[in-house]
């Protein structure tokens, strides 16, 4: 968001209930009429490219690498003209919360900023963020919407069996920035929650975390190929495996005082306000009723700040599963940039996506 | 730009945005060659992640010696399997700096090579995002066989059916050397666990 917005809104709006008739985001009938509002305005290449199968290799497309590197799938939104463009637009913002559009935006916009500092033809590029839809929309079956590109995944499924908020992938580089007079910075509202987090936690052995983290754990994986370029660099781990028992996840939530959870529901907040609340409400509700909180652990690892690379804050839960983490920049590697992920453990995919 | 523009904006990578992967923090890689006797492997290990991992053992010893504390093979009945480390080599990847060691497993007497447990936490124990990535080397792609990933470090691996042989491939592919040619005496071995984290 503009940093003259000021702080952390996202992290500290409550989640609106889906009973509210004036929140209409991510309601199903509200995304499919937003599409079919688009495709009136597309040609039947572009059509083409925006309508896909709903297929595990269609799904897990998505990355934190470049569109250079790692290509996407869909509707690229830099080939739009204006009336498509506004159509697209439409489409996010249905599905979005104003956050998670606002986090569009700005993601794409650092993208811009990055093709000024960085010449290699890798794909840095507002442009070079895509919108597809995988299945066909409908109110009962299961379908998919993706928004995304280098730095963003929007991965929302629609009727699944489960919720369908995930995996949403979010990081930025540059941290902090300035276009055309505007300052911004994307991620302030996560990085202020999970830096308002751990900094509490950092008096609390408990809650420190083992090892070293040079990225998320639970994000894409690269293939080699010797003399080519890799393959895979999108989700090729799905489904995957997360930690059990209680060694070294952090310090359980109930053992923590009242403020503090407070700033761990922010944190988890922070990052679920981002799809639109029909679809994330469900899922907010999971992770913060009683019994979901009693078995979720926080850990940090790095500077509790987060001002430094290798610095990394994670919320572990029976369903949940968020991280960040500071790596050094890449366009310009004296600075450092953000990695987001949120996972859930049951329901990436809306659970109807397998092996 | 379509899709089929991104991919050859793809292909001009190859040569020109290495550097870019580092959005991705580089993970190690086990290329596999069955040969009927043993199994011999590429072993590649990035420096950057390698740093971390050594750092945190404080460990000082050659590459070499820290690498069979760290690699292992063994039976799926849990017998070991000799190891041998035969030479290792700084080399690059997409201009990640990396340690390559040619490294040959071989049953114990009796034992099959066609199925073992590899065994790998030359990174992993220390660095949490990191991945080792099984591959079957020798086809013009390799092929996917598993991933290792903290706390995990044990994938049981089994030989490819014969008409998918990794010497086949290769001669398909108009022969491989590495995996046809006579290795070279170790330079560091280990012939059984107990040395093994």
């Amino acid at each position: 968001m503009p940093v003259s917005d000021g702080a952390v809104a996202c992290s500290v709006t409550p989640i609106i209930p889906q009973s509210d008739p004036f929140r209409l985001d991510g309601q199903v009938a509200v995304v499919m009429a937003a599409i079919q509002d688009l495709e009136k305005t597309l040609s039947a290449e572009q059509r083409k490219s925006l309508e896909r199968p709903f297929v595990r290799d269609s799904a897990i497309r998505w990355s934190n690498l470049p569109v250079g590197i790692t290509p996407r799938m869909g509707l690229r939104l830099g080939d739009l003209d204006e009336k498509q463009n506004h159509a697209a637009r439409g489409v996010a913002a249905a599905a979005l919360s104003a956050c998670g559009l606002e986090l569009l935006d700005e993601i794409r916009i650092a993208d811009d900023v990055l093709k000024a500092v960085d010449e290699r033809k890798i794909g840095w590029d507002a442009g070079n963020y895509f919108m597809s839809v995988l299945g066909t929309p409908s109110e009962s079956k299961p379908w998919m919407l993706q928004i995304g590109g280098h730095h963003l995944a929007y991965n929302f499924t629609f009727n699944g069996g489960r919720e369908g908020a995930t995996p949403l992938f979010f990081g930025t580089e540059p941290i902090r920035f300035s276009a055309a007079g505007i300052e911004y910075e994307p991620l302030v509202a996560q990085s202020a929650a999970m830096s308002n987090l751990a900094q509490a936690l950092a008096k609390q052995p408990a809650a420190k975390l083992s090892g070293t983290f040079t990225d998320v754990v639970k994000g894409v994986v690269v293939i080699p190929v010797p003399g080519k370029m890799p393959t895979g660099g999108t989700d090729t781990g799905f489904p995957m495996s997360f930690p059990t028992g209680n060694s070294d996840r952090g310090i359980l939530y109930g053992a923590l005082s009242p403020a503090e959870q407070a700033l761990a529901r922010a944190a988890i907040e922070s990052y679920a306000s981002l799809p639109g609340a029909a679809i994330t409400s469900p899922l907010v509700a999971a992770y913060e009723s009683s019994a979901a909180l009693a078995e979720t652990y926080i850990g940090y690892a790095g500077q509790p700040d987060l001002g430094a690379r290798g610095s990394y804050v994670r919320i572990d839960g029976p369903r949940i599963w968020m991280e960040f983490v500071v790596q050094p920049a890449v366009a310009d590697n004296t600075r450092l940039h953000y990695h987001a992920l949120w996972r859930d453990k049951q329901s990436d995919y809306g659970g109807e996506i397998g092996h | 730009m379509n899709s089929r523009a991104a991919w050859l904006l793809a292909l001009l990578c190859v040569a020109r945005c290495g550097p870019a992967l580092a959005h991705s923090a580089p993970n190690s890689f086990v290329k596999l060659s069955f040969l009927a006797q043993s199994v011999r492997a590429e072993v590649l290990v990035p420096e950057s992640e390698l740093a971390y991992a050594t750092a945190a053992e404080r460990a000082s010893e050659p590459f070499a010696a820290y690498l069979l504390r760290h690699l292992a093979a063994e039976t799926p009945q849990g017998a070991a399997w000799k190891v041998d480390v035969r030479s290792f080599s700084h080399t690059t990847y997409l201009e990640h700096a990396y340690l390559s060691a040619q490294v040959e497993f071989t049953p114990p007497t009796g034992a099959s090579s066609g199925a073992f447990v590899l065994i790998d936490d030359a990174v992993t124990h220390e660095v949490r995002n990191h991945v080792v990535i099984v591959l079957m080397n020798g086809a013009a792609n390799p092929e996917f066989l598993g991933a290792l990933q903290y706390p995990t470090r044990r994938l049981t691996v089994q030989r490819p059916s014969p008409h998918r042989s990794t010497t086949e491939a290769a001669q398909r592919a108009g022969g491989d050397d590495s995996v046809a040619g006579v290795a070279p005496l170790p330079i560091a071995s280990r012939s059984s666990m107990s040395s093994t984290k």
